[in-house]
């Protein structure tokens, strides 16, 4: 085996010197102009070796689903495909690359699933339609309720090859809403799919439970719960449900981001009326202030190399944001207005700061640089507000929520504003959405 | 895109293929827990080369336990009914929009719970801090908490103990009136008592 692999590596590497115009590296899609030609792509009905004969269409609705999503594939429908896939085609057979391209297909995405008991192998391989190359090509195990997992990861991979940038499907947002419709008087934590599916509940204590921030691995979630009658922040194991306390001191509180390596959350702390944000060890839980003195101090979000912070103050009078390098005192005010300016979420790429503000009666969702220079709003619903945005793993879009009245849903809207959908609906007062890494 | 291989390159290519499948098939494992197997084996195939990367995706991890207070997970969680008002034999105390500044109104309200407070020692008295709808949950969180403090240190001021009176902010999230109203704000906008 040593030897093969050894054997492998060097045919590779002649591989590689043969074709050298298929080792440079191609950019297809340019997700940085956006209303650019979108890539044609067929989903193959998957071959089923041995297992659910429904997987066959399932897994690929989940891809197409996924890619969907985004604005840079046409999806040509199934209908539509000549070609039937078969296990022959996963050992060396080649697809009928013309088949493909003659009902458009730029691109063309074929698997096949095997079950073994409770062990599922996926394997999705990406085709170049019109060079008839192998773009991308992974097996993934796991167990059958892994199966639409496996598919957002491998989504990922389409997103990947296609435009150098790592999808984020997969991903999920957690939020808070009082259950049943808003009949019920507590609010409670869930957590939702970014394609809307597999909502879940997370806390059920019928009490107060708000304002969820992911850890940067993805397997906790801060959050502050009323369930002993009084704001206590508890860290909790997303998977496995145990829970500690995270901040020991002070009156009401309310988390804030984790520090970009983990070992620090960001919190705000009333004492004495007076609301300061300090972070706070996530292993040992010793606190230091960050931002102190007169004024309501709350939201921290710090910048994504670690050294700056975004937070919301009223030191001036109303709420505004403010930004202020850690280690260094005060802050510079990055909203504009006399008017209300909260809610601030740092980019992943640390170059936008998105926030709530008001414009004409109502909130809006802006993005602004981290000197406050070249303001824009992104969400303009008129008849409604949008608050509390957090932004996507790949900085491309942002989850905020909107509210009508008695009217609430979360929305997720591309950064420049071009695209929008509803991501979830149906609970009472949905708000603070906070979208975990990327996976 | 461009077009046409050679033939020859054609073949070399599904026999180059053959060999490189035929290497990953044997190195097949499935750990469980591992998820750090991904950044390994993600490395990006040779371009043209029919490699298939593999990619465990395992269970959850089992977590880790936390440091001092495991709390008790969410089927032993016990909600305490906090989220619906209960009655006061007290006046709310009214504020101003964005504001923790007494009235004279609410002045007159505190003296009344400072009355009674000096007459019945032995009582202690909660004073929630309330806020109206607009604006973010954790601004008025932060806002109801001062309010309340503003009114626990008058109530100190005209002659109550301090240690009598506590303080807690429910922020936004209690509304004594459901409208989306400037009157039903205005009612949400409150300081509420509560003896113990």
């Amino acid at each position: 085996m040593r030897r093969s692999t050894k054997l492998a590596g060097t045919l590779g590497l002649l591989c590689t010197l043969l074709l050298p115009s298929a080792a440079s590296p191609v950019l297809y899609i340019d997700i940085n102009a956006p209303g650019g030609k979108r890539m044609p792509i067929a989903v193959a009905s998957f071959v089923v070796a041995s297992g659910d004969p429904a997987l066959s269409r399932s897994v690929p609705k989940v891809l197409e689903g996924d890619l969907a999503l985004t604005d840079l594939f046409d999806l040509v429908p199934e209908k539509s495909h000549m070609e039937a896939v078969t296990p022959a085609h996963f050992s060396g057979t080649p697809l009928s690359f013309p088949a493909w391209k003659v009902i458009g297909a730029e691109a063309v995405v074929i698997g096949k699933v095997d079950t073994r008991g409770d062990q599922v192998s996926v394997e999705m391989r990406l085709y170049d339609a019109t060079q008839g190359t192998l773009m991308a090509g992974k097996r993934y195990t796991g167990t059958p309720r892994q199966v639409r997992g496996i598919a957002h990861r491998f989504a990922n991979e389409i997103v990947y090859a296609f435009t150098g940038v790592r999808g984020i499907f997969g991903t999920e947002i957690a939020f808070t809403a009082r259950p049943g419709a808003g009949k019920g008087k507590g609010k409670e934590i869930y957590i939702v799919g970014m394609d809307g599916q597999e909502l879940r509940q997370v806390t059920d204590n019928r009490s107060f439970n708000l304002f969820p921030h992911w850890s940067p691995d993805g397997q906790w979630l801060a959050y502050t719960s009323y369930r002993t009658g009084v704001p206590v922040i508890y860290l909790r194991n997303v998977a496995g449900g145990s829970e500690k306390e995270g901040v020991r001191f002070g009156n009401t509180k309310s988390p804030g981001g984790f520090s970009p390596d983990g070992q620090w959350l960001y919190a705000a702390v009333s004492q004495d009326g007076n609301s300061d944000i300090y972070r706070v060890r996530v292993v040992g839980g010793t606190a230091e202030t960050v931002v102190g003195g007169y004024g309501l101090d709350v939201s921290p979000s710090p910048s994504p190399d670690g050294r700056g912070l975004v937070f919301v103050s009223d030191r001036g009078g109303s709420p505004q944001v403010y930004v202020k390098t850690l280690g260094e005192a005060n802050g510079v005010r990055i909203s504009h207005g006399s008017g209300y300016a909260t809610s601030p979420s740092w980019s992943p790429a640390g170059n936008r700061i998105a926030f709530t503000a008001r414009a004409e009666g109502k909130f809006a969702v802006f993005t602004v640089a981290p000197d406050g220079s070249d303001l824009r709003q992104v969400t303009g619903a008129p008849d409604g507000d949008c608050e509390d945005p957090s932004f996507s793993p790949d900085g491309r879009y942002l989850v905020y929520s909107y509210r009508k009245r008695g009217y609430s849903e979360l929305k997720i809207i591309s950064t420049d504003g071009r695209q929008e959908r509803t991501l979830a609906s149906g609970l009472g007062d949905m708000g603070s959405p906070a979208w975990s890494p990327g996976r | 895109m461009k077009n046409g291989l050679t033939w020859k390159q054609a073949v070399l290519f599904f026999l180059l293929a053959a060999v490189l499948a035929a290497g990953c098939a044997k190195k097949q494992t499935v750990k469980s827990g591992d998820v750090s197997g991904e950044t390994a084996s993600s490395a990006t195939p040779a371009p043209g080369a029919e490699a298939i990367g593999e990619t465990p995706v395992t269970e959850a991890p089992v977590p880790k336990p936390g440091e001092s207070t495991v709390l008790a997970a969410r089927a032993a969680e016990a909600g305490v009914a906090v989220t619906e008002e209960k009655p006061s034999r007290f006046t709310d105390v009214r504020f101003d929009f964005d504001k923790a500044d007494l009235t004279e109104e609410g002045k007159r309200s505190c003296q009344v719970v400072a009355e009674y407070m000096k007459k019945n020692p032995k009582a202690r008295v909660t004073v929630e801090g309330h806020c109206d709808e607009r604006g973010s949950a954790e601004y008025n969180l932060a806002l109801g908490e001062r309010r309340a403090v503003t009114v626990k240190n008058y109530l100190v001021s005209l002659g109550v103990p301090k240690g009598a009176i506590s303080t807690v902010s429910f922020g936004k999230e209690r509304p004594v009136d459901p409208g989306h109203n400037e009157e039903a704000w205005a009612k949400n906008r409150r300081a509420h008592f509560l003896l113990k």
